[in-house]
């Protein structure tokens, strides 16, 4: 079933939304772009809820006329993301442990019900990678709000974004030729 | 399965839903139920705005106070300077007879020096001096020189007595007399030497402080009288003629103590301020008279040297505080470098 999704996310938002509509029409999204983040459901719940606590409190400070809440809000949601991956690299550093933590297993639905083959090439990706992928495919955002929830420019996210659709591709293909 | 393109990716991707679990979606509802309904954001400006804003306003307030200043203190400048009753004297005046005995008894009555180049006749400091010095100078412009003496008098405190204007047919000459404050008059000579050449320098010094000890004795000798007449008064032994008498003897002893004081007090304002006559020479055969400026420009005169103390403090604190605002700026630079270089480093795993 295809969901209805935006087109771009236009600056056109005049009166102020409500935090209870925002976070209703916004929650998948924001669950769905830590998902890919984190490779990792329970973590991406866990930041999810993070993240509306976070919102709530700076609810005050979203300008619509600056952009829209979903832009808003994946924004806050990879700040999040990004501490909450520094808290565990510093953990893993003061227990001596390097290896990374094991990620929720590719081809269990992790990523929405994709293909076993795409899932396991969406995994292999790095986290910068998987991001811009879920910004901009996922969520559809435009390059201009991609860009400000990365903290780059539209030419840098446009770069990334096309190198991890490639790298996607490449890997995804010697999965099936294998 | 064969390869897929990019656009078949993307399309699987696009078409595929991550939804929140239940219980997300319940915690998230919950946490939502607790917001305002409406509360309107909060405009903030960038601190781009703030700064836009700030500065012109500061720069506003620094001139708005500047003028306030200037306009508060021309007046009371003039008046401070034009009446030397209300002049404080700088450290000449009245000295008690058991501090200045030894020094009454060894110093001249009275000192003048004659100097060609750059002597100043140095003061006694502590004593009562009638100070004079008259200072000739070659100048090239007669209108600027002229100008800046009366400018260098009010920068002193001092007042202009008199101000005459020769217009001789060969060359033009102005003569200046001003009073400056005791204690800054070996400054203005200093500065005033350098309007021009000199072509000649006086300097006389009359110490009055004997005067002053001789006056301040009398005035104690009477100060007891009176207390003694007073106590005298009090008896309750006394005839009438004897009252009389000493009623008279208390007002003559009284009315000769005003006199006294007074004296005193016009002798305590002719040593609080020095007389320097200045005496500008130069071929120019006509010169501008100046006129004494006004309120206004006396307290734009006034700002401006306020702007310029602000400057100078805005300065001082710029260069003082550089070297710790450029180690602030490096140190929240390599803060924010670290800090990407750890995103890139957690985001390429």
């Amino acid at each position: 079933m295809l969901r209805r999704r935006r087109i771009s996310d236009v600056h056109a938002v005049a009166e102020v939304p409500s935090f209870a509509s925002v976070a209703e029409r916004h929650l998948d999204d924001v669950h769905g772009y830590l998902v890919y983040f984190t490779r990792d459901r329970d973590v991406a719940e866990d930041l999810t809820a993070e993240t509306f606590e976070k919102a709530l409190k700076q609810w005050r400070r979203f300008d619509p006329r600056r952009g829209s809440a979903r832009t808003w809000l994946c924004q806050l949601a990879r700040t999040v993301a990004l501490d909450h991956f520094r808290a565990e690299d510093r953990r893993r550093r003061r227990e001596g442990a390097y290896a990374a933590a094991e990620p929720g297993q590719p081809g269990d639905g992790l990523f929405g019900g994709l293909s076993p083959e795409l899932e396991r090439a969406l995994a292999a990706l790095s986290a910068g990678e998987r991001e811009v992928i879920a910004l901009r495919v996922l969520l559809d955002l435009d390059g201009d709000a991609a860009a400000r929830v990365l903290g780059i420019s539209v030419t840098s996210c446009s770069t990334r974004l096309s190198r991890a659709l490639k790298k996607l591709e490449e890997r995804m293909n010697a999965d099936v030729a294998a | 399965m064969s390869p897929l393109n990019s656009e078949e990716i993307q399309a699987q991707i696009r078409s595929s839903s991550i939804t929140a679990s239940p219980e997300l979606r319940a915690r998230v509802r919950e946490l939502a139920a607790a917001a305002p309904s409406a509360a309107p954001p909060r405009r903030e400006l960038p601190w781009r705005r703030w700064s836009l804003v700030l500065v012109p306003a500061c720069l506003a307030v620094a001139l708005a106070a500047s003028l306030a200043v200037g306009l508060a203190t021309s007046d009371k400048d003039r008046q401070r300077s034009a009446a030397a009753d209300e002049a404080k004297p700088t450290g000449t005046v009245f000295s008690t007879e058991a501090a200045h005995d030894a020094a009454t008894l060894a110093a001249p009555p009275a000192a003048k020096t004659v100097g060609g180049a750059a002597g100043t006749g140095l003061r006694q400091q502590g004593r009562a001096q009638l100070y004079q010095s008259e200072l000739t100078l070659k100048v090239k412009d007669l209108s600027t020189a002229t100008k800046r003496v009366l400018r260098l008098t009010r920068s002193f405190n001092g007042y202009v007595k008199s101000v005459e204007y020769g217009s001789g047919s060969e060359r033009g000459s102005a003569y200046i007399v001003v009073r400056v404050p005791i204690g800054s008059v070996q400054a203005a000579l200093v500065k005033l030497s350098g309007f021009g050449t000199i072509l000649d320098q006086h300097v006389s010094i009359q110490d009055v402080q004997p005067q002053f000890d001789k006056r301040f004795r009398e005035m104690q000798g009477l100060r007891d009288q009176v207390a003694k007449l007073q106590a005298q008064l009090t008896a309750p032994t006394l005839s009438t003629d004897q009252r009389k008498a000493l009623e008279d003897e208390l007002v003559a002893a009284r009315r000769q103590l005003i006199t006294l004081q007074v004296a005193q007090a016009r002798l305590q304002k002719q040593t609080s301020f020095a007389t320097v006559e200045v005496d500008l020479r130069s071929s120019d055969k006509a010169v501008i008279v100046p006129v004494e400026p006004n309120r206004i420009q006396r307290a734009l005169d006034r700002s401006g040297s306020i702007l310029l103390d602000e400057l100078k403090v805005v300065v001082y604190v710029l260069i003082v505080g550089a070297p710790l605002l450029m180690l602030a700026v490096l140190g929240f630079g390599s803060l924010r470098v670290r800090r990407r270089r750890t995103e890139t480093r957690l985001l390429s795993t």
